[in-house]
């Protein structure tokens, strides 16, 4: 029996994936913290103990501490990662949105699942997932109860930055005036939408349309890019996971085609 | 005769009265908060108290800064670029460029005699204002205030590549973790400030004498980074958070002045020094 592993270093959140020829035997996710080493080796030892296995023939690691994964066989770029990821779930997949805690990355698949163009905020942080955290902090909410009290809103409220520092400053401002949580949530998920769909357009947008990375597990944010781009999103279970499970799939792809 | 100029900026709301000399009688600083509406009749009555005078021997009120609509015992409400522009033209009257660096934007404006001629201004990113520096002194543990005096220990600048003030703080929080003094970092951070507000600046062309006002302008460390992107020396006023105040009390004695010699009547409003209610307008619930 041979065993792959997959490791996506993100700027938030660590996320390591073991696959066999078959199937995903474990999954394990923490935050990635300061040193990106010991959060590397931290990975490995957990995913071991969820599934005691000898050895592990191919590695890959991604993200952005890819480097720091100082067992890994093979550093890949995020973005193949993703798109090989998303073919597990549906090969019909054209346009995949992957939503990050520092990033968002827009990426257009061909009929094959290769990578043809992508869009992505590498500059500013506005667009990627801390504008809602930043917010969800403000407001003493956790992050997993984001997405269904947004729901529950009747008036968002209306955003007037996509800035995530600023965007801090106008929420606390809100909050004063008297606005509801579920509306100030609520804005903060039609503002980010805003700005990924601004990224959607660049790319072209094509069916079917799939959301992944941590932003996939807010219901908030999901329906209110499903209400702007106009089409219902494919979310895979376990959403997160989707860049370390391409880079496991990938290490087996490498692994077999040098036997 | 007396005149007030009031400036309700974003997070501090200031005072300044002078007389007909354009001498400071009194200025005062305050937290603006959210209501700033009751905070702004607050702040004048303080004011007015400290100078030992009624409100009836005010000639004129100007209020100016984001929450200048919001004062209802103003006379007249000006932009705070106009105002900054006459106020550090009274303290330096040589001045041609006004760089103002605040909590929530930063400007640039070419002044001619006192007059505005032109202005830039940053604020739909964080990078480049003052919010930049808080972020970082929260995630190093260290007070804003104390960031100046810091620097000067620097031995080298660590380069701070990233703009928005999201990344910059991770390429931080990696630099620290590499083990570089904090000292070291924080000149790489009032560089990096400095860099992206004088590249913004260039815009409206540079000429001396410059001025620099506003929070940022009392921390050393930014103000020499200033001096090194301008290649110029760069003139702080002696109370760099209210030059726009002043400017407005200034603006309002021209008014006073103008309608003076022509023998007409000085056009007020109505003033009344009453609280005035947050949420009566009805836009929040």
């Amino acid at each position: 029996m041979t065993f792959f592993m997959g490791i996506d270093i993100g700027s938030q959140n660590s996320k390591g994936v073991v696959i066999n020829e078959e199937a995903i035997l474990a999954r394990y996710k923490c935050s990635s913290g300061i040193n990106y080493n010991s959060t590397a080796g931290t990975i490995k030892e957990e995913l071991f103990k969820i599934k005691p296995i000898a050895d592990i023939s191919y590695t890959m690691a991604t993200g952005c501490g890819a480097d720091n994964v100082f067992y890994a066989d093979e550093k890949v770029y995020d973005i193949k990662c993703s798109a090989r990821g998303i073919t597990y779930f549906s090969d019909s997949v054209r346009t995949l949105i992957e939503v990050g805690a520092r990033s968002t990355r827009v990426i257009r698949l061909s009929e094959k699942g290769k990578v043809i163009n992508f869009s992505m905020n590498d500059r500013c942080a506005a667009g990627g997932g801390i504008f809602l955290q930043v917010i969800a902090n403000v407001l003493r909410i956790d992050l997993e109860g984001v997405g269904r009290l947004s729901l529950q809103s009747k008036n968002p409220i209306t955003f007037n930055t996509g800035c995530a520092v600023f965007g801090e400053t106008e929420a606390i401002t809100r909050v004063c005036e008297g606005f509801s949580k579920e509306d100030i949530l609520a804005g903060a998920h039609k503002a980010l939408a805003e700005k990924i769909s601004a990224m959607v357009t660049k790319i072209g947008l094509e069916e079917k349309c799939a959301l992944a990375g941590g932003g996939g597990l807010d219901v908030g944010l999901v329906k209110s890019i499903e209400n702007k781009i106009g089409t219902e999103l494919i979310v895979p279970s376990q959403p997160e996971y989707i860049s370390a499970l391409g880079a496991a799939i990938m290490a087996r792809q490498k692994f077999m085609s040098c036997q | 005769m007396f005149f007030v100029g009031l400036d309700i900026g974003s997070s501090m709301t200031k005072v300044v009265i002078i007389n007909e000399h354009d001498e400071v009688i009194v200025r005062i600083l305050g937290p603006t908060g959210a209501e700033h509406r009751r905070l702004a009749n607050k702040v004048m009555q303080d004011a007015l108290q400290l100078a030992d005078l009624t409100f009836d021997k005010i000639s004129y009120v100007m209020a100016t800064g984001y929450g200048r609509l919001n004062v209802p015992f103003a006379d007249r409400q000006m932009s705070e670029i106009t105002c900054q522009a006459a106020g550090v033209h009274t303290i330096f009257p040589g001045v041609k460029t006004a760089i103002d660096i605040g909590g929530q934007d930063a400007k640039g404006l070419k002044i001619d005699r006192g007059r505005l001629v032109d202005f830039v201004m940053n604020d739909k990113c964080a990078a480049g204002t003052g919010r930049f520096l808080e972020v970082l002194a929260e995630t190093l543990g260290i007070r804003v205030e104390d960031f100046g005096n810091l620097s000067l220990q620097a031995k080298d600048k660590v380069v701070v590549n990233n703009i928005c003030t999201v990344f910059a703080r991770d390429e931080i929080t990696a630099r620290i973790s590499e083990g570089k003094p904090i000292a070291d970092v924080i000149a790489g951070v009032h560089d990096a400030i400095a860099g992206r507000v004088v590249n913004m600046v260039k815009r409206i062309k540079i000429e001396p004498e410059i001025v620099f006002t506003a929070g940022l302008a009392t921390n050393i460390g930014v103000v020499k980074a200033m001096e090194q992107h301008t290649g110029f020396k760069v003139s702080i006023p002696p109370n760099p958070f209210t030059t726009v105040a002043l400017g407005a009390a200034v603006l309002g004695k021209q008014i006073v002045f103008k309608s003076l010699e022509k023998g007409e009547p000085i056009k007020r409003k109505e003033r009344s020094l009453e609280e005035a209610r947050f949420f009566s307008s009805g836009e929040a619930k």
